[in-house]
């Protein structure tokens, strides 16, 4: 073992451990916001997962859209539908059964899937594009066969809609109720 | 078998996270823990196809555009989310998912 594979191999399990505790605290703590910042770490633990796979500028996009936009959009919903200090209530003991078997038996039958499996693995080494994100660039806006640029023009309508559609769930009906031509579109918004 | 990650392993370390998120959406009680849950999941998922491009098809980076978009679609479900969480807070005052059962028949 060289030195490049063991720092990579000890970063591996460092990055796996903590983000599996991360990941345990975001299901099970009792404060919802301890468990927004729990999920903060695994998503950070991700990033850097990204970057052992030699992908830094997903990573990049990672740090930026979850830890950056995500992480906060939950922390303000956390702010704004309970107070800070509430507690969540446990859940019931069958409700618990239930998750834990669910989910062991996932991941049972997954790695008895993995184990069994021969993946058509490529080559150890072959050659990374130069430039992955000047790659992504290209694939993502272009329109030959392995072009992606019509579901990236989804995406984009996509989150459009999203942010239009949330301004309208989320804006206080009581505000408008004086002001005619705000009640209409109001009722428009909710009609679509 | 060697400690070297591989295959096996990162595809072991992202079921385990998509397991513990499964038990988040299954347990929890406060909707926003059910959507951290689910960023958990999304997460996972968005691992699995970065792994498997390095694995499988390293000179190609279709996997990697795959990632971008399932985060675009997290984001976008966040924001929904978030928007529907105070709508019902305001009318419910909580955001129980055992007591949201307007619905049920």
């Amino acid at each position: 073992m060289n030195p490049a594979e063991l720092t990579h191999t000890i970063v591996f399990y460092g990055l796996a451990l903590v983000s599996i505790v991360a990941a345990l605290l975001v299901v099970t703590v009792k404060r919802i916001f301890r468990a927004a910042v729990a999920l903060a770490t695994v998503l950070v633990c991700g990033a850097g997962f990204y970057i052992l796979l030699d992908y830094d500028f997903i990573a990049g996009i990672q740090l930026l859209v979850y830890v950056g936009g995500i992480v906060i959009l939950i922390v303000f919903a956390v702010m704004l539908t309970s107070s800070l200090e509430d507690t969540e209530i446990r859940p019931s003991k069958s409700r618990k059964a239930l998750g834990i078997i669910s989910s062991l038996g996932f991941l049972a039958t997954a790695l008895i899937a993995f184990q069994s499996t021969s993946f058509p693995l490529s080559a150890p080494t072959p050659e990374q594009p130069s430039d992955v994100a000047l790659e992504i660039g290209r694939k993502l806006l272009g329109y030959g066969s392995d072009g992606y640029v019509l579901p990236f023009e989804i995406i984009s309508l996509l989150l459009l809609s999203a942010v239009i559609g949330a301004i309208v769930v989320a804006r206080n009906p009581l505000k408008k109720s004086s002001d005619l031509s705000g009640q209409s579109e109001q009722s428009d918004g909710s009609a679509t | 078998m060697s400690f070297v990650p591989g295959l096996f392993h990162w595809l072991c370390l992202s079921t385990i996270l998509f397991s513990i998120g499964l038990y988040g959406v299954m347990t929890r009680r406060n909707a926003v823990g059910v959507l951290m849950s689910v960023e958990l999941l999304l997460n996972s998922a968005a691992m699995n196809f970065l792994i498997f491009n390095h694995f499988a098809a390293k000179p190609f980076i279709d996997g990697a555009v795959m990632a971008l978009f399932i985060i675009a679609v997290a984001a976008a479900e966040a924001v929904v989310a978030m928007a529907l969480f105070v709508a019902i807070f305001r009318s419910r005052k909580t955001v129980d998912v055992t007591q949201i059962d307007t619905l049920k028949g």
